[in-house]
């Protein structure tokens, strides 16, 4: 299913995320990897969940052996695909093999430069930036490759991109937002924003460009985790407000509170976007509560 | 200029073995700016291998004050003519200087063993005395018209030619806190000169080609040749 399909008619979408684990998949099947299990709390839930790659630069399982295997559980995914580790040959190699086996979603970003990441004496490839993949997936779409031979078959994708809100100067980064449209990007997540005033600002900017925009909220779970943010998490910016109200309840209590924050703010700002993106980083768990508190009727129509 | 340090002492000593006669090379013009292998470094080089016990049966910085050592006419010259004795006694070559230093004293001794006493980091500008910024990443294929002549493959730490990505905090690089993100910095210079729709276009994947090793460029006053994987690219700077 492409998400694409969803925001045509007008569902507001609903996407989770896990990240693949830091290791293979066990011969011993009743070993379920950890994002599998998040995976299956949100199955219910969401109308996708994105997978992603090798996030924050450190080294896992692929994204796409892990969009595959939730897609054989009955899981929509949406596979990220960053610019960091692949040339444009195994970009496109790898977008072929995707789609050939059965992916329709693809998350195309830059990725985070490997000095975030474990092995941050590893060669940075970026042969690409993120505009120049998605016009290169749109090729593909199309039925040819970045050099203009024609493909046997062509791959049939949506095609999803990023953009942060929380950028300064937005004017920067709405002309990158742009140039993504102009590549082909068909619909976008967004950096983490926590502040109403910051997506109304952007929301009035980049809605010219006609494309679904879905909110992107992380799952705030402690004040510690909010200082971390804002100290270490490049392009999130975490209020005070925020990690005071975490911080006012008992650690046992956290999830609940989590869940009550996230989904009021969504509540609130909902109507300004085509969906929301939840990126619960291991609370898979309280995301229909989030969704509740957010008055979002889980999963309309899929 | 050609950036280079100086390695440490304890790895250039590892380099020499017991009983190894070593001459030592300087360079008058970028490594001179650095510090890392001008008349007094190499002097000074000299006397602090001597000091652990080395052999050194020389030194020299050929030329005056900013000839470079990579001109080999004149490198091979005082090696050959200045130094004979010295040279001639040598077993080796510690060279204060740039890879392409390293590589003009292999020539003008006439394939000599060599050894690098400096690492080199980049080409750059010499901004003052003590300062040296990299500005260009010799790419073979320059785009900066379209970025107010700021390089992007330089100044953004993910190279990248459409636009920042979004990791940039308080105008720095998502990669070095100390660092500006070399896209706010292009868009902020085309912005005070009025020219921010260069930075509006879309600017297509690079030709790796030009950028890969090796390479070469046949010179003559009108024409020059680039060689490369991507082939070879003649140019006139005539009409
Ligand atoms: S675009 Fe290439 S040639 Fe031009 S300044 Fe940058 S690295 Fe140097
Ligand atoms: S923060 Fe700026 S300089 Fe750093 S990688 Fe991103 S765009 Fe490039």
């Amino acid at each position: 299913m492409k998400l694409t399909d969803l925001f045509k008619e007008d569902i507001f979408v609903v996407t989770g995320e896990v990240g693949p684990i830091k290791g293979a998949l066990s011969r011993d099947k009743s070993k379920v990897p950890q994002c599998v299990k998040e995976a299956e709390l949100l199955k219910d839930h969401v109308h996708a969940v994105n997978v992603t790659d090798n996030q924050s630069a450190v080294m896992r399982l692929g994204s796409m052996f892990a969009s595959v295997g939730l897609k054989n559980r009955g899981i929509e995914p949406i596979y990220q695909l960053t610019c960091r580790d692949r040339n444009r040959i195994a970009l496109q190699s790898d977008l072929l093999t995707a789609y050939s086996f059965g992916i329709d979603n693809v998350l195309l970003l830059t990725g985070d430069h490997i000095q975030l990441g474990d092995h941050k004496e590893a060669k940075p490839v970026f042969d690409l930036d993120s505009v120049q993949l998605i016009k290169m997936a749109r090729k593909l779409n199309e039925g040819y490759d970045l050099t203009g031979n024609k493909l046997e078959n062509p791959i049939d994708m949506a095609l999803g991109a990023v953009v942060n809100p929380n950028f300064e100067p937005l004017e920067l980064q709405l002309l990158k937002m742009k140039k993504k449209v102009d590549a082909g990007a068909e619909f976008f997540q967004t950096q983490a924003v926590y502040d109403e005033g910051v997506l109304e600002r952007f929301m009035n900017l980049a809605s010219r460009f006609n494309r679904p925009i879905q909110l992107g909220v992380v799952v705030l779970k402690s004040p510690q985790m909010g200082n971390f943010m804002n100290k270490n998490v490049s392009g999130i910016s975490v209020p005070q407000a925020w990690i005071d109200e975490i911080g006012s309840v008992d650690k046992a209590d956290r999830k609940k509170k989590a869940a009550e924050m996230m989904g009021r703010f969504i509540g609130k700002v909902k109507h300004m976007v085509q969906g929301v993106h939840i990126m619960p980083l291991g609370w898979s768990d309280i995301v229909p509560k989030i969704l509740e508190y957010a008055e979002i009727e889980a999963k309309q129509a899929a | 200029m050609h950036a280079t340090i100086q390695k440490p002492i304890d790895e250039i000593v590892s380099f020499i073995k017991p009983g190894e006669k070593v001459f030592v090379v300087g360079c008058n013009n970028c490594a001179w700016k650095c510090h890392s292998g001008g008349e007094d470094e190499t002097r000074k080089m000299a006397e602090r291998l001597i000091k652990r016990g080395v052999d050194v049966v020389g030194y020299s910085v050929p030329g005056p004050q900013g000839m470079s050592l990579c001109k080999l006419s004149n490198t091979r010259q005082v090696l050959q003519e200045n130094y004979k004795e010295q040279v001639n006694k040598a077993d080796s070559f510690l060279v204060l200087a740039c890879g392409q230093g390293v590589h003009t004293v292999i020539d003008a001794t006439d394939g000599a063993l060599v050894h690098p006493g400096c690492d080199t980091i980049f080409g750059g500008e010499t901004v003052s005395e003590n300062e040296i910024e990299e500005f260009c990443s010799l790419c073979g294929e320059c785009i900066i018209e379209y970025t107010g002549g700021l390089c992007p493959m330089t100044l953004c730490a993910k190279q990248l030619l459409n636009g920042p990505c979004g990791g940039a905090e308080n105008g720095h690089c998502e990669v070095d806190e100390e660092r500006p993100c070399g896209w706010i910095m292009i868009y902020e210079r085309l912005k005070k000169l009025g020219r921010l729709e260069l930075i509006e276009g879309y600017l297509g994947p690079k030709n790796n080609a030009k950028w890969s090793r090796p390479r070469s460029l046949r010179v003559s006053p009108t024409e020059a040749t680039f060689c490369s994987i991507a082939g070879r690219i003649t140019v006139s700077n005539q009409d």
